[in-house]
């Protein structure tokens, strides 16, 4: 997904998606500037962080969220969606975590 | 803390030893760790050898597992260059390279697995080469620089991924292969023509049914002759013919077949001695089997280092997996499956994205290959680690949930 950015509402942020088409326990990939990103939305909140493994080149949208944890699906190294910590190997290092607001049906993010 | 004046000895750096290590610290070891290797350098990860970095995408430094600091500030003593030449399993006591002696109380063997070679005529010639460790990559590299033509031997997966590296990197490539259809001995002959239309739809000569009689060349190698005569020019040759487990030490002792074999905790057939990793044979659903691959060598050294320090209390259960790159495809493998009742493909194969199911007499999957379809790895591992009938038909539609395809009880 591409997203576009709206300059008159805010520099910073970039419009990801709206708000409908990411459920509870939705993960989608998008683009913004060069980062692939993973916003994902897990009890009712949204998170942002980076969409490939730390460990080794894997797109995280494949992988399974389950609560907060998010799991790789190459290695199956698990992060915390919240702040991008490693819950589990083999990755030993955080994901990045983003900015992200939603607000009026639409989701934002920082980069 | 506990076990405060016991020494671990683990044989091996690789990733089984040191996941092992590490795992020991982790849950509260307070003993001494001694990790020794024959190798004197630095743990390194080995999958990006035949790919990342063979394509010169990733570096030395990014290749190295840990650092001698941290392995310092865990506390675990990494004697390398030290081979371990004997062991005395009564006296709990082992000899290394250098002569020193060290008493241990539980013994890990981690020496993981050496290359089968190939010993024909003309094996001599400078050329040929080997791809185990990072001196052998950065070799080939090296040659690469100035030839056109290379000739790959086995088309496993390491000798099918060196065959996309070196399509990439513009070389004209020959893959020999013994067996009438690549990887058919694990993946099936359906699969097996699969991969032998990939390589060939990439570009790549390939000769299969056919075997490797001579190298010939002048200092050199020049040329590869077949069994059956054929003739191939190349400047270049890597072989990947398979593993066999490093299984040197207390060879006469320990029951043998393929690796170690452990119980479901690693524990060989003497006490205090386990085993991880490649050089292990393991019980996988009543079956012993061995995995010589990154991730089973990573979770089996975390799992038989948490039976070491905690009394055989956890069972290894994980479901075998490896993954490997070729062309642009990703693959994914899961289970372990010799004698499968039948296959059932979901998706197209002519897609290029799908995945290809094996199945028992009571429609269980045993074991599932995925080309290019990472979403579907979770759920299929879990599928595998149930153990229970699926419905072919939902199985095969592709617009079913994978978790929806159990069948009613």
């Amino acid at each position: 997904m591409n997203s576009k950015n709206i300059q008159s509402e805010t520099e910073e942020y970039t419009f990801v998606a709206a708000s409908a088409s990411l459920e509870d326990e939705d993960m989608i990939e998008v683009l913004v500037g060069k980062e692939t990103l993973l916003i994902a939305r897990t009890n009712g909140n949204v998170h942002a962080v980076d969409g490939i493994c730390s460990h080794a080149y894997a797109e995280l949208v494949d992988g399974e969220l389950e609560d907060h944890c998010l799991y790789c699906p190459l290695h199956f190294a698990a992060f915390d969606i919240r702040d991008g910590s490693v819950l589990e190997g083999p990755a030993d290092t955080p994901l990045s975590v983003y900015e992200v607001f939603e607000q009026d049906g639409s989701i934002w993010v920082k980069v | 803390m506990t076990n405060v004046n016991a020494t671990t000895l683990i044989v091996g750096s690789g990733i089984a030893g040191i996941h092992a290590a590490e795992t020991l610290r982790a849950k509260g070891y307070g003993g001494r760790i001694v990790l020794a290797d024959r190798d004197s350098s630095l743990p390194y990860d080995r999958p990006p050898l035949s790919k990342e970095f063979m394509l010169g995408e990733v570096s030395e430094d990014e290749i190295a597992l840990k650092t001698e600091e941290y392995l310092q500030e865990l506390g675990i003593e990494l004697w390398l260059g030290e081979e371990v030449v004997s062991v005395d399993s009564k006296k709990q006591s082992a000899v290394l390279s250098n002569g020193k002696t060290l008493e241990w109380d539980k013994l890990l063997l981690a020496t993981g697995s050496g290359l089968r070679k190939l010993p024909v005529k003309g094996s001599e010639l400078n050329g040929i080469y080997y791809l185990k460790t990072l001196a052998d990559a950065n070799a080939i590299k090296e040659k690469l620089k100035n030839i056109e033509q290379v000739a790959v031997v086995g088309a496993g997966f390491i000798g099918a991924e060196l065959a996309s590296t070196f399509k990439k990197l513009g070389k004209e490539v020959t893959i020999i292969e013994w067996s009438p259809l690549p990887l058919a001995h694990i993946l099936g002959d359906e699969m097996g023509e699969y991969f032998l239309k990939l390589h060939q739809s990439e570009g790549i000569r390939t000769i299969m049914g056919d075997s490797v009689t001579e190298f010939k060349g002048d200092g050199e190698v020049e040329e590869i002759v077949t069994g059956q005569g054929k003739s191939i020019p190349c400047q270049a040759v890597i072989i990947g013919v398979g593993v066999m487990p490093n299984t040197q030490i207390l060879n006469e002792e320990l029951d043998i077949e393929r690796g170690y074999i452990v119980n479901e905790f690693g524990e060989t057939s003497l006490p205090n001695i386990y085993a991880a990793g490649d050089c292990s044979m393991w019980p996988f659903l009543g079956k012993h089997i061995s995995i010589e691959h990154w991730d089973h060598a990573m979770n089996h050294g975390q799992n038989v280092a948490t039976n070491i320090l905690e009394e055989n209390s956890t069972p290894y259960e994980a479901v075998p997996y490896f993954w490997s790159d070729q062309y642009e495809k990703r693959l994914q493998y899961f289970g372990n499956s010799k004698n499968w009742n039948r296959t059932l493909i979901r998706g197209d194969k002519d897609e290029g994205e799908f995945s290809y199911f094996y199945l028992d007499e009571n429609n269980v999957i045993e074991a599932a290959l995925l080309v290019n379809q990472p979403r579907n790895a979770i759920s299929v591992r879990r599928l595998i680690k149930q153990q229970k009938p699926v419905d072919l038909n939902l199985l095969s539609d592709s617009n079913v949930k994978l978790k929806k395809c159990v069948a009613d009880a």
